[in-house]
């Protein structure tokens, strides 16, 4: 049987591959356990997070754009 | 403001093809191990008693072309042939539907697929070469290997014995009814009431083995 961790890696790779980066990240924080000694795989979750974070962040970015925009 | 929101739109794209490159490297094992979580998750529920006749006719069907490959690991193949292996032994021989998954799983087999290998090498020859020791304690190597499935990790021991014995009531490997049977003594040794569970393993028993007891 395949253990816990692997399923969850092999799920986050799937999400990552649909651009699903939320549910991705949740799925390597599940897997973290499992394979946290592989440098591959923290470069991954490390990316995908600051990712989600840079994406956020465009987010905030644009919102306020359009707010100065609209008071313009 | 703008300056900003395009140096960190040039880092999301930077990121997105970094992790898009990343996981296309994975994407062949990805296919491979998707496989063997999905048939992972057929012998899962087969080994909770469940029919599976139906996903692993799917399964079969969605991955003929891979099994025909050359592509196999020796890795995969061993994995795949102890998944079917787990499979093979919870499908009824009494059911026509069943007994033609497990000739498609002996296929596999004669075809070098799920070739002659450790799926066979792995098991003691049958009746004739072992011992009724070697037989006990074959069986108690298997009971801690389906005691020690990560879904039973916070179960409380009854839960368990309930769940063992809707195995025992669906499939054809008697290990279940030996397991059930075992829990059963363990529990009343340690004081629990067991009698609904005794007479549920009676029954099973007596359709299963011919055994019946008197009333």
């Amino acid at each position: 049987m395949l253990n816990d961790g692997v399923k969850a890696y092999l799920r986050a790779l799937a999400a990552l591959k649909d651009k699903d980066y939320r549910t991705g990240v949740g799925y390597l924080k599940i897997a973290q356990n499992q394979f946290d000694n592989s440098p591959d795989f923290r470069i991954l979750k490390e990316t995908t997070e600051l990712l989600l974070a840079v994406k956020e962040e465009i987010f905030e970015l644009e919102v306020e754009n359009s707010e100065v925009k609209e008071l313009i | 403001m703008t300056a900003r929101l395009e140096s960190l739109k040039r880092l999301e794209s930077v990121l997105e093809n970094f992790l898009g490159r990343a996981v296309e490297l994975e994407i062949n094992n990805l296919n491979t191990v998707s496989r063997i979580d999905s048939l992972d998750e057929i012998a899962r529920l087969s080994l909770k008693g469940r029919l599976v006749n139906q996903q692993l006719g799917n399964w079969f069907a969605r991955n003929r072309d891979y099994l025909d490959s050359d592509r196999l690991k020796e890795t995969e193949v061993e994995t795949i042939a102890n998944l079917l292996s787990e499979i093979k032994k919870g499908l009824d021989s009494s059911d026509p539907e069943s007994r033609k998954l497990a000739d498609e799983i002996e296929r596999w087999k004669e075809k070098g697929v799920v070739p002659k290998r450790k799926l066979i090498l792995k098991m003691k020859s049958p009746a004739g070469g072992m011992s009724i020791t070697e037989k006990f304690a074959d069986y108690l190597g298997r009971e801690k290997v389906l005691l020690e499935q990560e879904e039973y990790s916070q179960e409380h021991l009854l839960s368990i014995l309930d769940d063992i014995l809707k195995s025992a009531e669906a499939k054809e490997d008697h290990i279940y009814i030996h397991l059930a049977g075992s829990i059963i003594y363990f529990l009343r040794m340690n004081g629990y009431k067991v009698s609904p569970y005794v007479k549920r393993l009676k029954q099973i028993e007596k359709e299963r083995l011919g055994i019946a007891y008197a009333e």
